[in-house]
C-alpha cells in the first residue's frame, strides 16, 4: 500500500503550486483556477489522513464529509466569482491584477 | 424550543422575500426591507425565549453558550442596522445597477444580508471545524455579491474582486490548516481539540504548528489583523457603504468569535500558551500601531473608518491576549456593542453626507454643522466615542479592555494602547475640525432628514451616551 506521506506531498506540492500561482501569475481567471488547485490539493491531504487515520479499528469519516462540503462551497464561489470577473471585464475590459489600481492599495 | 429553530427561521425569512420579490415585482422594495426588519425583529424577540439541550447529535458541532447567544443577538441587531442604512442608500443603488427600470434589481439588496446574519449565528455556534468552515464562506459567499453590488461602480467590481480573490487565498490556507489538525489528532471538534492535543507523541508537534499557524493566518485575515490587513481599506472604500458596516462589525465580530473559541482551547496546553499569548500580543501591538498611525494621513472619509477599523481591531485583540482573566470575555463583549452603536451613526451619517454632497471626503464634511445641526452632533459624538473619551459608550470600552489587560500584566502593550488612543483623538478630531470650523461650501444646501433618519440617529446617539454612563446591563450579560 502506498505509505500517507506520498499522498501528502502530492497535496502539499499541489498547494505550493497553487499558492506561487496565486502570488506571481497577473491574470485573474489563472489566479482563480489556482486558488481552486488549492482547494483540490486540501481535499486530498483529507481524505488521504481519513483513509490512514485508524480510531478504534474504524476509519474517521469526519473529512470526508468536509470534502464535499468544500466541493460544494468551491462551486458556489467559482459561480460568484466568474460572474464577478465577468461583469468586471464587461464594464472596464480588465483581465489582469494590475489594471485593479482605481481604488489606492 | 429547538436552538435550531433561530437560523431555520431566518434562512425561511430570507428565502420567502426573495419568492416575493421574484414573482411580485409590483410591490416596492422598501416594503420588502420593512417586511425583513420586522422578520429580524422577531427572531431577535425569540432568542429570549429559553432553550431546549441540544440532542447528542448537534452537540457534536453546535453549542448555545453565552457567548454563542449574545453574539446571536449581536449579529441581528447588526443586520438590522445594515438594513435601515440600506433605506437610506436607495438612490445610490439605483444609479449603481444598469437596469430600464427604476427599481429593478435593488430588492436582493435588503435579502442577502438575511442569509449573512443566518450564516454568521451558525458560525458563533460552531464547535466543530467542519460547521465552522461551512458557515464562515456562507458569509464570504453572500459577501462577494454584496460588495460588488453595484455593477456601474468601476471601483465596488474592484473592490469585490480583491475580496474574492484575498478571501478564496484564506479558504484555501483554513482548511488546509484544518486538514493537517485532523491529520494530526484525528478530531473535528474545536472542543476536544486540547484534550486530542494532550494525549500526542512530541514528535507529531512540528506538524501540529504548522495546522495551527495556518488556522491562525486565516483567522487574522478574516479580523484584519496587522500583517493581513491590506485588503481592508480598498475593499471598505470600493463597496456600499451599508455592506462596508456590515463588514467591519458582524464579519469582524465572527472572526473574533471563532478565534476565541480556536485559542481557548490552545490556551489550556501548558506548553503552548506562553508562545501564543506573546504572539497574540505582538500582533495586537503591530495593529494597533499600524491601524493609529496609518489613518492619520487619510483624507477620505471610508478609509479613515477602514483604517479605524484595523486601529479597533488592535484594542480588541488586546483583550484577546487577556483572556485568562475572566473579565476579558465581558470586557470584549462590550466594546463590541459599543463598537457596533458608534460604527453604525457614523456609517449612517456618512451615507447622508456623500448623498448631500457628492462625495465621501473629509472635506465634504465641511460646515456639516451650518447645514445639519443633528448630523454634526451625532458625527461628533460618534468620533468622540470611536476615541474613547469619557461619557461616551467607547470610553467604557477601551476602559474594561485597558483594565484587563493591567491584570494581565502585559505592560509593553498598556504602552502602545495609550500611545494608540493618543494617536486616535487626533484623527477623529480632525473630522470634528471640517464640521465646526469651517466654512460650507458656496453651493451646499442644509440637510433635510426624514422622521425615520432623525428618529434612527437620536436612539444611537440615547443609546452611546446611556451606555457611557451604565455599561453594567451589558457586562452582566456576559458573565
Amino acid at each position: 500500500m502506498t505509505p500517507l506521506s506520498h499522498y501528502l506531498m502530492a497535496s502539499g506540492l499541489l498547494f505550493s503550486l497553487g499558492l506561487a500561482g496565486v502570488l506571481l501569475r497577473r491574470t485573474i481567471i489563472i489566479i482563480f483556477m489556482c486558488l481552486e488547485m488549492m482547494l483540490s490539493a486540501t481535499n486530498l491531504s483529507l481524505v488521504a489522513f481519513s483513509r490512514y487515520g485508524i480510531i478504534h479499528g474504524h476509519q474517521n469519516y469526519d473529512a470526508q464529509i468536509l470534502v464535499f462540503f468544500i466541493i460544494t462551497v468551491a462551486a458556489a464561489e467559482v459561480a460568484v466569482g466568474l460572474a464577478i470577473i465577468v461583469a468586471l471585464f464587461r464594464s472596464q475590459q480588465i483581465t489582469h491584477t494590475e489594471d485593479l489600481n482605481r481604488l489606492k492599495f | 424550543m429547538n436552538p435550531l429553530f433561530l437560523e431555520l427561521a431566518l434562512v425561511l425569512l430570507g428565502i420567502t422575500l426573495l419568492m416575493i420579490e421574484a414573482f411580485s415585482p409590483k410591490i416596492p422594495k422598501k416594503k420588502l426591507a420593512f417586511i425583513a426588519l420586522i422578520g429580524l425583529a422577531i427572531v431577535f424577540s425569540l432568542t429570549w425565549i429559553p432553550l431546549q439541550p441540544l440532542s447528542a447529535e448537534s452537540a457534536r458541532f453546535y453549542t448555545t453558550d453565552t457567548i454563542a447567544l449574545f453574539f446571536k443577538r449581536f449579529m441581528l441587531v447588526t443586520t438590522m442596522m445594515t438594513l435601515l442604512m440600506s433605506l437610506d442608500y436607495i438612490p445610490v443603488l439605483e444609479r449603481g445597477i444598469p437596469s430600464e427600470k427604476p427599481e429593478s434589481g435593488i430588492g436582493e439588496f435588503f435579502i442577502l444580508p438575511i442569509f449573512a446574519c443566518a450564516s454568521l449565528m451558525w458560525l458563533v455556534s460552531a464547535t466543530s471545524f467542519i460547521m465552522l468552515f461551512v458557515s464562515l464562506e456562507c458569509m464570504t459567499v453572500v459577501l462577494y455579491v454584496t460588495i460588488s453590488y453595484l455593477r456601474k461602480d468601476p471601483r465596488a467590481l474592484e473592490a469585490g474582486t480583491k475580496y474574492l480573490i484575498l478571501s478564496a487565498l484564506t479558504t484555501g490556507f483554513l482548511v488546509y490548516g484544518i486538514s493537517w489538525i485532523f491529520g494530526v489528532t484525528g478530531t473535528m471538534s474545536i472542543t476536544h481539540l486540547a484534550a486530542a492535543i494532550k494525549l500526542l507523541p512530541t514528535t507529531s508537534l512540528v506538524s501540529l504548528f504548522f495546522g495551527i499557524g495556518l488556522i491562525l493566518v486565516a483567522f487574522c485575515f478574516k479580523i484584519a489583523a496587522f500583517p493581513f490587513q491590506f485588503w481592508l481599506p480598498d475593499v471598505y472604500q470600493g463597496a456600499p457603504t451599508p455592506i462596508t458596516a456590515f463588514l467591519s462589525i458582524a464579519s469582524k465580530a465572527a472572526g473574533f468569535v471563532v478565534l476565541i473559541r480556536f485559542l481557548e482551547q490552545l490556551y489550556l496546553l501548558p506548553f503552548l500558551n506562553k508562545k501564543i499569548f506573546a504572539l497574540i500580543t505582538l500582533l495586537a501591538m503591530l495593529t494597533l500601531l499600524f491601524g493609529n498611525f496609518a489613518a492619520m494621513a487619510q483624507t477620505n472619509m471610508k478609509r479613515l473608518l477602514a483604517y479605524s477599523s484595523i486601529a479597533h481591531t488592535g484594542y480588541l485583540l488586546m483583550a484577546v491576549a487577556s483572556l485568562g482573566i475572566s473579565l476579558a470575555l465581558p470586557a470584549l463583549g462590550f466594546y463590541f456593542v459599543a463598537y457596533l452603536i458608534m460604527t453604525a451613526l457614523a456609517f449612517i451619517v456618512l451615507i447622508i453626507v456623500t448623498e448631500t454632497s457628492g462625495g465621501d471626503d473629509i472635506y465634504r464634511f465641511q460646515g456639516l454643522y451650518q447645514r445639519s445641526p443633528l448630523l454634526a452632533a451625532a458625527m461628533t459624538i460618534a468620533m468622540a466615542s470611536l476615541a474613547g473619551l469619557p461619557l461616551t459608550a467607547g470610553f467604557f470600552g477601551k476602559f474594561f479592555i485597558f483594565q484587563v489587560t493591567l491584570q494581565q500584566g502585559h505592560y509593553g502593550l498598556l504602552g502602545v494602547g495609550t500611545l494608540s488612543v493618543i494617536a486616535g483623538i487626533y484623527y477623529y478630531l480632525k473630522v470634528l475640525r471640517a464640521i465646526y470650523w469651517q466654512q460650507p461650501a458656496p453651493e451646499a444646501l442644509p440637510i433635510v432628514l426624514s422622521t425615520r433618519t432623525t428618529f434612527l440617529i437620536s436612539t444611537l446617539i440615547g443609546l452611546i451616551l446611556i451606555l457611557g454612563i451604565d455599561p453594567a446591563p451589558i457586562l452582566m450579560s456576559l458573565r
